[in-house]
């Protein structure tokens, strides 16, 4: 590192600390005293499990939120790279009446905003009698129209040759798309379905509209909840539930951070 | 997923045959069965069918239905009331209803918003993602700054709330800062700005970074030797350069900005009075709390098509300066 470098470390290394110590003193509250929550900077002086005991003895169904977010998601995730590998293959390399039109439609949907389609889709589940189910805390993220150009981007760059090869070989389109499709996408399939993990699992407006019990919260919005409701006052505890609740995705970040990354990239190029 | 296994044998067999008629005429004529042709265009599409179901109940009927329900009186629990035409929609250009006077101050609340957070969210990811591009350990940086992205709206906003609380809060505190963060205005929308640049800045830097990385490296080298100083190769290169991603950045920005729900709905609950009450939370109250859905939906698809006429004035002043 030439000592040239060094004002641009500083300033970086600035720019780190304020990203990091809001979520490290957010740790560090989560396990102090409510008393002592505001003093003695961010190590907590006597380290107490007082505040996570609490909310895993109280009536804050905070373990069934965590759960019903993690299956949510991943379910969420698995279908759109599933039905959305699929579409694109298809509309990519197999040619058929209609591809173009189907495809210029999907991603013209790209344009809708999200605010347009809520009520509408609220009545729809409404009338379907499926509001506060997994089910409609699942299903609207399945039209996931950037997962179909990000791996039509993709598909379109496999040389058609592979495909002719597999034909004469005898296989199946299905059998192309799983055994040839399928396995030369896996960085570009997992890409997508960490987004949509990540998405899915921080949406805070749809489940906050389409789920009423306490039971079927997902952890963002029963958290929020909570927080305006019976925690204001008592930051240590409420730090300490922020914290259970974002565990999944600091785990994600830590073993993914890479192809999240690179995901967030593509679509900086793709739109 | 069967039919286009099952059928494929008929396409292959049609090749096959077509193949040997191939052999035995010196003019390949490529003549395949109208029934094999349909065939093999319904097993290629049914690989689309899937998505398009999920496409037509969850993006299609919304809009349809969205629509339609918009011109009527409509309440989410007796259902469809009389049919009102335009009027869900003409109120909100009359600033003398109630539905036009929330629109106009959630619009105008928004577009401060927007105006205030943008600029932040494209220029200083544009200065960060270059300094992480010039500097050692990029990817180490690269991942701190995009850290806070991947947080929930819920626990940046309650960390940001505890922070910013003029009683008790860390700023005051630690550093014996005690402003009205949350209570009073102008510093509201600066609380809410700062937190939400500090969420999604992040999202940009990558982005931006990525882009960095694919100038070449002999445009630096070059200016280098002809000794530009590196506020002059930010300014002559990396901008003019990355024009398209931070046009591109600026979209996105400009429409999550207008999306703002949460921040203010956590943070300052809409106030001090409705200052901070964005569209989408007018939209919200009016639909879930008032349970008028008609003129709720009119308000949402409003809302939409501005966004859209400001997306498409951006991407065509982005694409005419260059």
């Amino acid at each position: 590192m030439s000592i040239k470098k060094l004002p641009v470390v500083i300033v970086l290394v600035i720019g780190s600390i304020i990203m990091i110590f809001p979520i490290l003193s957010l740790l560090g509250a989560s396990f102090k005293t409510h008393t002592l929550v505001f003093t003695g900077g961010i190590i907590p002086q006597h380290p107490t499990l007082k505040n996570y005991a609490t909310i895993f003895s109280s009536n804050i169904p905070l373990l069934r939120w965590i759960l019903n977010s993690i299956s949510v998601s991943i379910i969420a995730s698995l279908i759109v790279v599933v039905i959305d590998s699929l579409a694109a293959y298809s509309l990519a390399k197999l040619k058929f009446a209609g591809r173009n039109v189907i495809f210029y439609v999907i991603v013209s949907s790209l344009m809708i905003p999200p605010i347009a389609t809520l009520i509408p889709m609220y009545l729809e589940f409404s009338s379907a009698n499926l509001l506060n189910t997994y089910w409609v805390l699942v299903l609207p993220y399945s039209a996931n129209a950037f997962g179909i150009f990000l791996l039509y981007q993709f598909y379109l760059g496999i040389p058609d040759e592979l495909v002719d090869a597999a034909k004469v070989d005898g296989s199946s389109k299905f059998r192309t798309w799983i055994s040839i499709f399928v396995p030369l996408s896996t960085a570009s399939l997992a890409t997508l379905g960490l987004l949509t993990f990540m998405n899915v699992y921080n949406d805070f407006f749809w489940p906050l509209v389409s789920t009423n019990s306490n039971g079927m919260r997902t952890v963002t919005v029963g958290v929020a909840l909570t927080a305006i409701g019976q925690y204001t006052t008592n930051y240590a505890e409420l730090m300490a539930l922020t914290f259970c609740s974002i565990i999944p995705m600091l785990l994600a970040f830590i073993f993914a951070q890479r192809k999240l990354t690179q995901g967030i990239s593509t679509t900086g190029f793709n739109l | 997923m069967h039919s286009g296994c099952t059928q494929h044998w008929g396409d292959n067999m049609a090749e096959y045959n077509s193949g040997l008629a191939t052999l035995h005429q010196p003019i390949p004529t490529r003549k395949r069965s109208f029934k094999v042709a349909v065939l093999d265009n319904l097993g290629s599409f049914s690989f689309t069918v899937p998505y398009l179901v999920a496409f037509i109940l969850f993006a299609a009927i919304p809009v349809i239905f969205g629509l339609y329900v918009s011109l009527h009186d409509w309440n989410p629990v007796t259902g469809a009331g009389q049919f009102t035409g335009l009027s869900n929609y003409l109120q909100l250009f009359n600033s003398s209803t109630l539905a036009g006077h929330d629109f106009l101050i959630g619009l105008r609340n928004v577009v401060l918003f927007t105006v205030i957070s943008v600029p932040f969210l494209v220029g200083i990811p544009t200065v960060v993602s270059y300094l992480i591009y010039c500097g050692p350990w990029k990817g180490l940086f690269r991942a701190i700054f995009f850290f806070p992205s991947v947080l929930s709206v819920t626990a940046i906003t309650t960390v940001w709330s505890w922070i910013l609380a003029t009683q008790g809060g860390l700023l005051s505190s630690l550093f014996g800062i005690q402003l009205p963060w949350l209570t009073q205005q102008p510093f509201a929308w600066i609380s809410i700005d700062a937190t939400t640049e500090w969420w999604s800045m992040g999202f940009n830097i990558v982005i931006l970074y990525a882009g960095l990385t694919q100038i070449p490296t002999s445009l630096f080298e070059a200016s280098r030797i002809d000794g530009a100083s590196p506020l002059r190769i930010y300014f002559s290169i990396v901008i003019p350069q990355l024009r398209n991603i931070i046009s591109v950045v600026t979209v996105l920005g400009t429409i999550a900005s207008f999306n703002l729900f949460a921040q203010s709905y956590l943070m300052t609950s809409g106030g001090p009075g409705s200052s901070t009450e964005p569209l989408t939370m007018f939209i919200y109250n009016q639909a879930f709390n008032e349970m008028k859905m008609g003129s709720a939906t009119a308000m949402a698809f409003l809302m939409g098509i501005i966004i859209m006429i400001i997306s498409f004035i951006q991407y065509r002043v982005a694409r005419d300066r260059g």
